[in-house]
């Protein structure tokens, strides 16, 4: 929801389907395939792919921001825990501007939503 | 001394290959040092057999077949373990980390008919999620991981928040205007968004975490402040990226 707002703020259309992996990979973010290929490739089992892609970010993205997308990677990846651990429900006005994208690209239909949308 | 035996030691990670803001690992180390200490509901030496088994999930293969089974029921087994905690908090360490996405309000009712105090269940949460923020770090820099610290001596609080109440969550929650001055600060910085209120039956937990949230992603003042950019990468490319982190884990949130 935020990166739509974002969007909107810089005039900037984004495909908010590539966040979920579907629609253009990179979702029209500066580097956004690089980021895309970062995060999956962590999540990967064996993570084979990692390095190579974080090479790529490195080389697209800088050192410093490499540093800021592991934070936001990290910190994510603990926050959607605590979320789903305490079955915290996504906030009334949260829900209903997200409701279009989240239907669109099936993020109702994780278990997870259940209760919480 | 190697390096990466440096960056572990120091927490400071001088000596990584790239830099590391000093307000980011500050964060860590803060964190770290109250994983160690007695919080709300746990003593030191169980907050780090939490972080240990965090770990241990890692590598368990009933954990394994179980994230990769249809229905998170359809396995049995026992889980590799790395402690002696009891196997109901075992259980839910293990499975916070390793299938958060199919977690649902059964498996807290199980958690807490299974003898776990509901504090006790939410400082769990917090614990794991500081060691998988930490962990994930160091895995995503390709860093090695920090070394647990030894736990320190003393006793949990016990402190229930006098204002927490049931109905927003699968735990009781405070709401900012119920908040009193046991833990008044818990919010302090924060909206206290439904997200901000998930720990707060363990007030140290929420401005732990919230503390190293505010380094490694934003401040709540940040979020929306469109107009300028506060890290390397842009408003549009932490959203972006921190959006793909949570469909890979299937959250809605």
């Amino acid at each position: 929801m935020l990166l739509r707002e974002s969007g909107e703020h810089t005039g900037d259309d984004y495909d908010l389907a590539a966040i979920a992996g579907e629609g253009a990979a990179g979702g029209g973010v500066a580097a956004g395939a690089a980021l895309a290929a970062y995060a999956d490739t962590f999540f990967d089992e064996d993570r084979a792919g990692f390095p190579a892609a974080r090479s790529r970010l490195h080389g697209e993205v800088g050192g410093e921001a490499l540093v800021d997308a592991a934070g936001v990677l990290a910190i994510f990846n603990a926050v959607v825990r605590i979320a789903d651990a305490i079955g915290i429900p996504l906030e009334a006005q949260k829900a209903r501007m997200s409701a279009d994208f989240r239907g669109a690209l099936g993020i109702d239909d994780y278990p997870a939503a259940a209760g919480k949308v | 001394m190697s390096v990466d035996a440096a960056a572990v030691e120091t927490f400071d990670y001088r000596l990584s290959p790239l830099p590391v803001r000093g307000d980011l690992a500050a964060t860590q180390r803060r964190a770290w040092a109250r994983l160690a200490a007695p919080g709300e509901w746990w003593p030191g030496a169980v907050r780090i057999a939490i972080a240990e088994e965090t770990r241990a999930a890692e590598a368990c293969g009933f954990c394994r077949e179980r994230r990769a089974a249809l229905s998170p029921h359809a396995a049995a087994g026992t889980h590799s373990r790395a402690t002696d905690l009891p196997e109901a908090l075992v259980e839910v360490v293990h499975r916070i980390r390793t299938d958060p996405g199919r977690l649902t309000r059964r498996f807290c009712e199980e958690a807490l008919a299974g003898g776990l105090g509901d504090g006790e269940y939410v400082e769990t949460v917090g614990v794991i999620a500081a060691v998988v923020a930490i962990d994930s770090f160091c895995d995503a820099m390709g860093l090695p991981r920090h070394e647990l610290p030894a736990p320190a001596p003393g006793e949990p609080r016990r402190r229930r928040p006098a204002g927490a109440k049931d109905g927003l969550a699968w735990v009781p929650t405070v709401a900012p205007e119920d908040l009193t001055e046991a833990e008044a600060g818990m919010y302090d910085g924060l909206s206290a968004a439904n997200i901000h209120r998930a720990l707060s039956l363990a007030p140290a937990e929420v401005a732990g975490f919230f503390d190293m949230d505010s380094a490694h992603y934003l401040r709540d003042a940040q979020l929306r402040d469109f107009g300028a950019e506060y890290r390397a990468l842009t408003h549009a490319q932490i959203e972006f990226l921190a959006g793909r982190v949570s469909a890979i884990n299937r959250c809605v949130y």
